[in-house]
């Protein structure tokens, strides 16, 4: 933990206790599965063995007549799908698509595709009934691999799918999706300027969010059509957007009630279960509940992308990057949309590079569709170019982050996407970790230091908030945000910063869809910017009204009324001699002058700031086996204005965490049918504590002035730079370049037994 | 008036604009470039809102709103919506 700067705020910028902690320490807290209706039916989805394989028939004749069965569907009970990408580039949304994923139809496109589901009356009926369900498949090749997926000669998952993004259209059908591409100013000039010119290619295994609370539902159909749901998400309203359109019901016959979420990374901001659970419900007139597996979390929930990489940088003696080049293949799973955009757009962000190209592919296998997970794709384009950014920083001579500081991105610089930087942060980062005292130390045998970089955008856009206050003064607020990184936590403190009130009186709470605005999900790091500057302007109309009142009891004019520490105050003594009025006073007067004391906000919060990061670690590796123990860790990040210090601290850590599981341990394995041989934490290696040191995390505040309290996203861009600062470093250590992750002991012992490049 | 430098995404104005990627227009808020767009190519302004994130003088805004202001020179891009985790 370190020490922010001294705060210029009363609340902001503290460390109180979390709000939500003590339901979540004494197992009181309400996750998806806890929530039971009387007469809930179990619901179970029967899955696919097979990676690739044409359902020609099912038949649910036994299972339905099997007593205690009360409903089984499969795919053509749900409404059929226009085949249109509606929306753009990264989250353009087929519905064909999406609804043959909630449950397949013609074909299985992996192992564990929904491809039936059954609601019961207990467990053990529905498991009897799954073994009367007959499906009749014929099974066809498989591809796992994003470069054999590719390959001319590749089993095709759609036979005509032609790929977006090419001119003229290609005539024939392949497994790529989509081709991106991005440039800026003229690389072959670039490369021609360089006095030295680095190309690696990289490979990155797909791996999963790994959240601990699995997806899981509860649905109730009513029989006038009207509907509830309990789920476990990142965006409830999301959840009911998706459920509504897949079953063809109006929105507003939905209702939705967040759950407390056991993390989601991005991976719950998708529908798996809720519109089967929803449909069976409707079926049956009773509540179904479905809760997965972990084993249908790895083999059923979107991980995110695996990649094939090429990356070439450019640079003169003097360090300066004269030109970049990366092409970026990505597993897009069983239905177009991988991240490949993202990696395309933030690869080179972090730098001044007048010439830049990069090329993206996505590219459908006979895996899980890919979702989001934590800054989708600019983690795995970063891993291979700041790699290559160690190996041209390491061929000129030049310390990595002096290096990168000469190249740093500021306010101004061009980015591929198209503007100029709007907001800097960046080169705050590298001085972090240039100053940090641990960073000049000296190394043993077989150690060796690392450093790279991350960048992500940050998101905005809609969110809503209402704030209430309450007889006794306190105050409630209330967003359509659930709390995954503690946001209760620093919606409360922006309230109570802006009231001028003690942080202990006031209370933040998710609400369902109906009973606030709507609001996008909990992810893209924009809760703390967008939800909470709706909080902060409907704190703002609330002050207003609480001036206009005093004002009423004062009979006064409302301009000779100020706002100030908690109470309404004269605002000058002309206005004449009275006492402040606290919130508990002006609220005891609540109906004579005009009724609750209430206001909402809703934005569209535009001009968020993107997230920069910048990390060092040292590491040791084993060379007997291969084993790479992480030393320590430094993270340094731009966090606008930390709210919540410790929450903001628990991202960046969290995030490292999980980078180092991409880095070192975590990956899908198949066999050679197509099916995941790892589905379960015992061989889904996460880090765990006694892998990991203390992880320091480095508080960078250069505030994003569109913010009423300078706060910029912090929830993401912590994952982008480990993978590539360990690989870094296992190289210093043992001179090996790794390029493949995970860098797992046997790839280390391999690349030992092999010389040096 | 003021006047704004408009960029669309290559990829945009490959579908809508016949590839013309680069535009001057009198505009005080983004409702302005919207409407004038909208006006050279019929339909373009519903794909700009509902398929673009918009940058203005770099500040990065996940969907575009009529709302936003802009000064004299103001640059505005539209590129493709970003999606996070």
């Amino acid at each position: 933990m370190n020490d922010v700067a001294p705060s210029r705020y009363k609340w902001v910028g503290t460390r109180p206790i979390r709000p939500d902690g003590v339901p979540k320490v004494t197992g009181r807290a309400m996750y998806g599965a806890d929530l039971a209706y009387p007469g809930t039916l179990y619901g179970k989805v029967v899955r696919s063995p097979h990676a690739h394989a044409r359902i020609r028939s099912i038949n649910t004749e036994k299972a339905k007549a099997l007593p205690g069965v009360k409903a089984v569907i499969t795919g053509s009970d749900f409404p059929n799908q226009n085949f249109e990408y509606i929306g753009p580039e990264r989250v353009a949304v087929n519905f064909w698509h999406v609804t043959r994923n909630v449950m397949a139809r013609e074909k299985a496109l992996y192992e564990g595709h929904a491809v039936a589901a059954i609601a019961a009356i207990s467990k053990e009926i529905a498991e009897e009934a799954e073994a009367l369900i007959e499906i009749d498949y014929e099974v066809l090749p498989h591809v796992i691999d994003v470069d054999d997926a590719m390959k001319p000669d590749a089993p095709l998952l759609f036979e005509d799918m032609i790929t977006r993004g090419v001119e003229p259209a290609p005539t024939k059908p392949s497994n790529v999706s989509k081709r991106l591409e991005f440039a800026i100013g003229d690389v072959a000039k670039g490369f021609k300027e360089a006095d030295v010119v680095i190309e690696k290619e990289f490979k990155t295994a797909a791996v999963h969010q790994a959240y601990i609370e699995p997806h899981a539902t509860i649905a109730r159909v009513d029989a006038d059509g009207q509907g509830e749901i309990w789920a476990s998400s990142q965006g409830h309203f999301v959840v009911r957007a998706l459920t509504a359109k897949l079953l063809n019901m109006p929105v507003g016959d939905l209702r939705v009630t967040p759950a407390e979420i056991g993390g989601g990374f991005g991976g719950k901001t998708v529908v798996y279960i809720e519109p089967v659970a929803t449909l069976l419900a409707k079926l049956t007139g009773r509540p179904v509940k479905i809760v997965m597996s972990r084993d249908e979390v790895f083999k059923a929930s979107g991980p995110t992308s695996g990649s094939s990489m090429k990356v070439k940088i450019g640079v003169k003696k003097d360090g300066t990057i004269t030109a970049a080049e990366g092409t970026f293949k990505f597993q897009a799973g069983a239905f177009p949309g991988s991240p490949v955009m993202n990696a395309c757009l933030c690869a080179f962000a972090p730098y001044v590079v007048e010439n830049q190209h990069t090329v993206g592919y996505d590219v459908v296998c006979n895996r899980p569709k890919s979702a989001a997970y934590r800054a989708p794709g600019s983690p795995i384009s970063a891993f291979a170019v700041e790699s290559v950014m160690d190996m041209c920083a390491k061929k000129i001579g030049m310390d990595p982050v002096a290096f990168r500081l000469k190249n740093a991105a500021k306010v101004g610089t061009p980015m591929i996407y198209g503007p100029k930087l709007g907001h800097g942060g960046y080169i705050e980062t590298l001085e972090a970790l240039q100053q940090h005292p641990a960073y000049k130390t000296k190394l043993g045998k077989n150690q060796g230091r690392g450093v790279a970089s991350g960048y992500w955008f940050n998101g905005g856009g809609e969110s809503s908030a209402t704030v209430q206050i309450n007889a006794d003064g306190t105050i409630l607020v209330a967003t359509g945000s659930p709390d995954i990184g503690g946001s209760r936590a620093s919606m409360a403190l922006m309230a109570a910063e802006t009231f001028g009130v003690d942080y202990k009186n006031v209370r933040a709470i998710v609400a369902d869809t109906a009973s606030v605005g709507y609001t996008h999900v909990t992810g893209g790091s924009r809760v703390t910017f967008a939800t909470g500057t709706a909080v902060v302007d409907a704190s703002k109309k609330a002050i207003d009204d609480l001036r206009a009142r005093a004002a009423m009891i004062w009979d006064v004019d409302v301009d000779g009324v100020v706002w100030e520490d908690g109470c309404a105050k004269p605002a000058s003594s002309n206005v004449g001699d009275f006492k402040p009025l606290s919130l508990r006073e002006i609220a005891g007067k609540a109906a004579a002058t005009g009724g609750p004391i209430t206001a909402a906000a809703s934005v569209n919060a535009g001009g968020q700031a993107p997230g920069f990061a910048s990390q060092f670690c040292d590491v040791e590796v084993d060379p007997e086996t291969g084993k790479v123990t992480i030393l320590r860790f430094v993270a340094a990040q731009d966090v606008g204005t930390a709210i919540h210090p410790s929450y903001v601290e628990g991202q960046i850590q969290g995030g490292v965490v999980q980078g180092i599981g991409w880095a070192l341990h975590e990956e899908y394995i198949y066999n050679p049918k197509g099916q995941m041989d790892n589905a379960g934490f015992l061989d889904y290696r996460c880090p765990v504590a006694s892998d990991l040191p203390m992880i320091e995390p480095l508080l960078v505040e250069v505030p994003n002035p569109v913010h009423p309290y300078g706060a910029k996203g912090v929830g993401e861009v912590n994952i982008c730079p480990p993978m590539a600062a360990i690989a870094n470093a296992i190289d210093a250590a043992i001179g090996r370049r790794m390029t493949e992750l995970p860098m797992s002991p046997p790839k280390i012992r391999a690349a030992l037994d092999h010389s040096a490049d | 008036m003021t006047t704004a430098q408009v960029t669309l995404s290559s990829g945009f104005s490959r579908r809508y604009t016949g590839g013309r990627r680069e535009f001057e227009i009198e505009a005080r808020t983004l409702r302005d470039v919207i409407r004038a767009l909208d006006k050279m190519y019929p339909g373009l302004g519903d794909h700009l809102e509902e398929e673009t994130t918009v940058a203005i003088d770099g500040a990065i805004h996940d969907a575009p709103g009529y709302f936003q202001k802009l000064r004299q020179g103001s640059e505005v891009f539209f590129i493709p919506k970003l999606e996070g985790g």
